[in-house]
């Protein structure tokens, strides 16, 4: 069998299926750094953190940001299970901005309404951080 | 012409029209009941589609679930711990805003209710908690204690607002606040078998389903990153999220369906009304005819 040179990747939300194609490389953040996929990855589940999904194609390039979730690779299969994922593409600074005052001026008075807030602090402070790049 | 006569033949004109009005009423019914009947196919299929999407991310989870299991691990998480005592459970009922579906809403409003009386029987305390205004109204009209009513489900519940609904009913279970949470809603088997049911959405009970299990025959050997217990932490809270979503995805499915049957079999009605009505129409016609003739005969007669 000839060595595949490419990663079949699947990008599932609660959702839909949002992407499914061939990818060269990967690369993406974990919950405590950032990992890339080349083919022929050893198996392995991984828990997705916040930010951005480069996946190349040969010398294209597209990139997505995700939320959190999970990763499954197995064989020559990615698995990318995430609550949220949308082409940066499609993401507008000023709104980002304004999500980003309204979660930090936003009250917090029980255990998980601060653990939201932080979470939408950390979310756009990393697409700011992507898109401000 | 005499007076009985001409009463007569009022009195078979004004049957006529009567006819004819409900006749033109049950037309409109029929077209009224027709496009509820396409609108619902229409909406059922999106639903259906939607559903089947989903059911990719389910089987994904239910997947990794496996994998951890194959890698025997232990699974320990508050959400799957199960309490000796039960004191509070929570009750929650999925019905559909509108109407017209037939027997979907009292299917579930029936199960529920049942629910409700056998755990007032063993005093357990209840909360309930309901989306749809059909058994908001019902249990207004029992008067039952509602806790909390949710209207904003229609027939695309969207993840975000089920995974709000999601993590308010794990804080709420891991805070010790319920001991339980069920939910009654509708299931979907097949077009044509919806069943009513209920189910424990936590603790949860089984987390792998049975395609999973077939699946450790040829289990990989998995890297665990950063480490298995962090993503049994975090997966254990998206399994339940993911079957909270397909109950209502389920929901949604079947309230269309019940409708599209139910809508048909209106149409069919009305269709069968307006023919016994138009031949009843066509009869008072034929007989007011008949008696004219007959009048405009014994007139010419009495005359000669």
């Amino acid at each position: 069998m000839i060595a595949a040179n490419t990663v079949q990747l699947v990008v599932v939300t609660p959702e839909k299926t949002l992407l499914t194609q061939e990818a060269t490389s990967l690369q993406f953040p974990l919950e405590d750094g950032q990992i890339g996929i080349l083919p022929g990855r050893a198996p392995m589940v991984g828990r997705l953190g916040i930010g951005e999904l480069v996946v190349i194609n040969g010398s294209e390039k597209t990139s997505y940001f995700i939320d959190g979730g999970f990763v499954q690779v197995k064989g020559g299969a990615v698995t990318l299970l995430t609550n949220h994922a949308e082409p940066v593409i499609n993401l507008k600074v000023k709104e980002i901005e304004a999500a980003f005052n309204e979660a930090l001026e936003r009250p917090a008075t029980s255990a998980t309404a601060q653990a939201a807030k932080q979470h939408d602090i950390e979310r756009n402070r990393r697409l700011l951080a992507i898109l401000n790049r | 012409m005499s007076a009985p006569q001409s009463a007569k033949d009022f009195q078979s004109m004004a049957k006529a029209r009567a006819i004819i009005k409900r006749l033109k009423a049950v037309k409109n019914i029929r077209k009224i009941t027709r496009t509820m009947e396409l609108i619902a196919t229409a909406r059922f299929k999106k639903a259906m589609d939607r559903a089947a999407e989903a059911k990719a991310y389910t089987q994904k989870i239910a997947e990794i679930v496996g994998d951890l299991a194959a890698a025997e691990l232990s699974f320990t998480h508050p959400l799957l711990e199960q309490r000796e005592q039960e004191e509070r459970v929570l009750l929650l009922v999925l019905t559909s805003n509108r109407g017209l579906c037939g027997g979907y809403n009292s299917g579930v409003l029936r199960l529920a209710d049942q629910r409700l009386k056998a755990l007032s029987k063993g005093r357990i305390n209840q909360i309930l908690e309901v989306s749809g205004k059909r058994g908001l109204s019902y249990f207004k009209f029992e008067g039952q204690q509602i806790d909390a009513t949710y209207t904003n489900f229609e027939d695309k519940p969207t993840f975000d607002e089920v995974e709000e609904l999601g993590n308010r009913f794990a804080e709420l279970y891991i805070s010790g606040a319920v001991d339980r949470i069920e939910v009654v809603y509708s299931e979907f088997h097949s077009i044509s078998r919806q069943v009513a049911v209920r189910e424990t959405l936590l603790p949860i009970q089984n987390l792998s389903t049975p395609e999973a299990e077939t699946d450790q025959k040829h289990a990989v050997d998995y890297e665990f990153l950063p480490n298995a217990e962090a993503i049994l932490e975090e997966i254990v809270p998206a399994a339940f999220k993911a079957k909270l979503f397909k109950c209502f995805l389920d929901a949604a499915v079947s309230e269309q369906i019940a409708r599209m049957v139910a809508m048909k079999g209106a149409t069919e009605n009305a269709d069968e009304m307006i023919r016994s009505l138009s031949t009843r129409y066509n009869r008072a016609r034929q007989s007011q005819i008949t008696s004219e003739l007959s009048e405009i005969i014994g007139g010419a007669a009495a005359l000669e």
